[in-house]
């Protein structure tokens, strides 16, 4: 009897509804007695919920995603605050709960409803919730979760907007050196993303943030006492720098004595990738064809040490790009004069 | 599954700098990594595994290392391998694992069971394996490297499958391995080719056409077959070879059978049926791992203490075997001083070193009859080749998405990192080859990466088409009808093509192996 009631299949409209019920529930309530045996069983069906939305939104091994499903879903989930209940909600789910529910808010993201991205509509005027997801990186158990969605939703690019100028910001230059390392390289990774995605933005971020920005990447990021911390900062400097979106930052990078003193002692680090990506931002120092006479002086001065690093200066892999760069670069340096001898 | 641990007391944080530990013992040694045994001073000197990376020398593959650790850090499973934490220590990542004493079943095999293990042993390695497939499955996890070297066992005879190197997961896509980096027609499926040839499944070799979890389960089997005979089939013919033996259908569990000079061994109708059904060249017709955990082979299995009287008793330690092949096979540890160029993975034929995966240990990987190697003049220059021709193809048609994808947030949105891992996997991949024969294998490479290209081609063509219907065409069902179309259109196309160069594949590798032949004696 139980049978024939029970199998009426459930709408995605159904489940996100049921989702949502228990997720208030799960909010009111703490698990202060493990052997509450009802809060268990709430949880255990909270879990299969959000199972059953992932496998809506991603089809399993036997069915591909039905569009028609996956926006019925989205947007029952964004017509009220679901995210923002299951957010607050995923440290108390288990860990295998906690990754399904990460897979499915990463995957409402790319969701259209009506050529729409709803859920980029919901976080722009929820912003706190990205704040919720930012500060995850202090908690360990959380860090890795938060840290995925987080990534997920600043593919928008105005959540990366906000994100960018928020005062979060700031904290990843603490948060890319934490000591756990898994922790570390997924704030790394946000870090980067939110300064090469979206181009427009991030050249109007940096333009407009250009003093406080450097002087915090110059300090902790490129004169960490951390190996890996340098070794990303300097790699992402190159991208950032070199890229075409960014030149007005670039000329203005170039003309600093304080970065090029940075650089030159990058340069010399033993270590080899870090000199190679040193080398990838210092020719841009070298090639300015409008260097302030500081400048011009600080080459000219250590024009011959230069030039011997360069002489025994090779890439562990062929690269014929590097070896043109590093003949220009050399070839700059030995016809500079110095200028201002008045 | 899931529940009892959740249950578990709070997971016991590992101290995350190198003075609380003490390092005992080295017990494997890589190219830029090194494996140690060592205890844990405030944690009651807890024994551990140290594996400790040295990040400067495997620059190029940063992300796949962040990758792996990520993996490790979220998968919970009593027969998966768990990192305990993972700190920086100076230019070197250092990973804190379970210490798993007895290594892994390829080094016991090849220390003191060249023959193989007995049946009943069998079924309690592969069980534990099967129940670690079955958890990764569900999680959406492809392990995609499943063989002897891979499974490691402790004093105590627990069971654990390592090594998240080359895994993938088919909802992620931000590491550029899962499904979104794919064209292919199915989005649950992966296109990449990634692991270790011998075990590799069809599917997985001529990857255009995707694969699945079913992939796994292929190499499940190869794995049985080389716990019972002390090495996978087709191990004794160059790789070239196995790869289109494979691939050309032409092998079969009989011909194995009929190749292995068997010591009178047999096998029971339960073993052979489940291997059986785990190499059906129909990936559909694999059981599930969940499914193959039922087979009659696992029932009646026998406990840990079985595998811990029949197996580890009297086993020399895994710091005795690693010395052993230390004398043996003159590794020496010093020499660690980076001559290698990047991207080439071994220092000797013989000595295969992973230094991309970071919970592998590298135990004992001289098993000589497992991998045979060929001597190859100016080894290293052709490697670096190798790996480099396999590398840039695939950069180059990452580039090509790449190109597309602006800042919307429907775009594939690949970013570099990816560019790496993949790059990665080919090298890893070119890693195992490189014992073949320099010139089949270049042959053979050459007309695949000419094949690979003009598939490029056309996959960019029909994007385009896509993209001009997508500016015109409003209805989103038209538009799905016609993608459709076109990608069944060139899914034939592909596998015209396919078949075809494979047929000349194989007559050039007839022809140059001849060659080779004569030339040689």
């Amino acid at each position: 009897m139980k049978g024939l009631f029970k199998n009426k299949p459930r709408t995605p409209t159904d489940i996100v509804r049921q989702t949502r019920d228990i997720l208030i529930y799960a909010d009111r309530t703490s698990s202060s007695d493990p052997r509450d045996a009802k809060r268990e069983e709430k949880m255990a069906e909270l879990s299969k919920n959000i199972r059953d939305l992932k496998s809506i939104l991603y089809g399993n091994s036997e069915s591909e995603p039905i569009a028609e499903a996956c926006a019925q879903l989205t947007q029952e989930f964004f017509r009220e605050n679901n995210l923002r209940l299951l957010i607050i909600c995923l440290p108390k789910l288990n860990l295998e709960t906690r990754k399904d529910a990460t897979q499915v808010v990463a995957n409402l993201q790319r969701q259209q409803v009506q050529s729409r991205l709803i859920a980029s509509e919901y976080l722009e005027k929820n912003t706190d919730l990205l704040d919720i997801l930012i500060g995850g990186y202090e908690n360990s158990d959380m860090a890795l979760h938060y840290g995925a969605m987080l990534r997920e939703c600043i593919r928008h690019q105005s959540v990366a907007r906000y994100v960018l100028e928020s005062e979060n910001m700031k904290k990843f230059f603490d948060y890319i050196q934490l000591p756990n390392f898994d922790i570390a390289a997924d704030a790394a990774a946000t870090f980067k993303e939110l300064l090469t995605r979206h181009k427009s933005t991030v050249a109007e971020f940096l333009s407009k943030n250009y003093e406080w920005f450097f002087a915090e990447y110059n300090s902790k990021l490129l004169e960490s006492v951390n190996y890996i911390t340098r070794r990303q900062a300097i790699k992402l400097l190159g991208d950032i720098l070199l890229d075409r979106s960014n030149s007005v930052v670039m000329t203005r990078y170039v003309s600093s004595r304080d970065n090029l003193r940075i650089l030159m002692n990058l340069l010399r680090e033993s270590s080899k990738s870090i000199q190679t990506e040193a080398f990838h931002v210092f020719k841009l120092f070298v090639a300015n064809q409008n260097k302030p006479p500081d400048i011009i002086t600080i080459l000219v001065a250590n024009r011959s040490k230069l030039l011997r690093l360069f002489a025994d200066f090779k890439t562990d892999k062929e690269d014929e790009q590097f070896e043109a760069d590093k003949a220009q670069v050399v070839k700059e340096i030995a016809a500079l004069e110095p200028r201002d001898r008045t | 599954m899931a529940q009892e641990h959740d249950q578990e007391p709070k997971k016991l944080k590992f101290p995350l700098d190198s003075s609380s530990y003490k390092i005992l013992d080295e017990i494997g040694v890589g190219v830029s990594a090194i494996v140690y045994k060592a205890i844990c001073t405030p944690m009651n000197s807890t024994v551990v595994a140290i594996k400790s990376i040295d990040l400067d020398q495997s620059r190029a593959d940063f992300d796949n290392v962040r990758w792996e650790i990520k993996t490790m850090s979220l998968l919970s499973h009593p027969n998966i391998l768990k990192a305990h934490c993972s700190f920086t220590v100076g230019r070197r990542l250092w990973v804190v694992m379970p210490f798993m004493s007895a290594g892994s079943l390829q080094s016991i095999i090849s220390s003191s069971f060249p023959d193989g293990l007995s049946e009943p042993c069998i079924a309690v390695v592969l069980k534990a394996t099967l129940n670690a497939l079955s958890y990764l499955h569900n999680q959406g996890h492809l392990h995609r490297d499943i063989k002897a070297g891979n499974i490691l066992i402790d004093s105590n005879g627990h069971v654990k499958l390592a090594d998240f190197g080359v895994s993938a997961s088919i909802y992620e896509s931000n590491t550029g391995r899962g499904w979104a980096s794919s064209s292919c027609s199915s989005r649950l499926m992966l296109t990449d080719v990634a692991g270790t040839p011998y075990w590799m499944a069809p599917e997985v070799i001529h990857s255009h056409t995707g694969y699945s979890f079913k992939a796994d389960i292929w190499s499940f089997g190869i794995t049985a077959l080389e716990l019972a005979h002390g090495r996978p089939p087709l191990s004794h013919l160059p790789l070239s070879k196995s790869l289109i033996m494979k691939i050309t259908k032409r092998f079969r569990f009989s011909d194995y059978e009929k190749h292995k000079k068997d010591h009178g061994k047999k096998f029971s109708k339960a073993f052979k049926d489940m291997v059986a059904s785990c190499l059906d060249q129909d990936p559909s017709k694999r059981p599930s791992a969940e499914k193959l955990l039922k087979h009659p082979f696992f029932k009646n299995c026998r406990g840990l203490d079985f595998l811990v009287k029949n197996v580890l008793h009297g086993l020399p330690s895994v710091e005795e075997r690693f010395k052993e092949s230390k004398v043996l096979h003159g590794i020496s540890t010093g020499s660690d001083n980076g001559e290698e160029e990047e991207g080439t993975e071994g220092k000797t034929g013989s000595e295969i070193v992973k230094i991309r995966r970071i919970s592998g240990w590298n135990f004992n990987e001289e098993g000589f009859e497992l991998d045979p190697v060929f001597p190859t003049e100016s080894k290293d220059d052709s490697i670096v080749k190798q790996v480099r021709f396999g590398g840039e193809t695939i950069i180059r048609d990452r580039k090509i998405e790449l190109g597309e994808s602006g800042d919307s947030v429907e775009s594939s949105g690949r970013s570099s990192p990816g560019l790496i891992a993949e790059e990665t996997k080919v090298n890893a991949h070119g890693e195992n080859e490189k014992e073949d024969k320099g010139i089949d294998k270049e042959t053979m490479v050459g007309g695949l990466m000419v094949l690979k290209k003009s598939l490029d081609e056309q996959r960019q063509n029909v994007a385009n088409l896509i993209g001009m219907l997508g500016g015109e065409v409003s209805g989103e069902e038209q538009l799905v009808q016609v993608i459709e179309r076109l990608r069944m259109e060139l899914e034939s196309e592909k596998q015209k093509n396919f078949d075809l160069e494979m047929e000349l594949e194989f007559n050039k590798h007839l022809i140059s192996g001849a060659y080779n032949g004569c030339d040689t004696e």
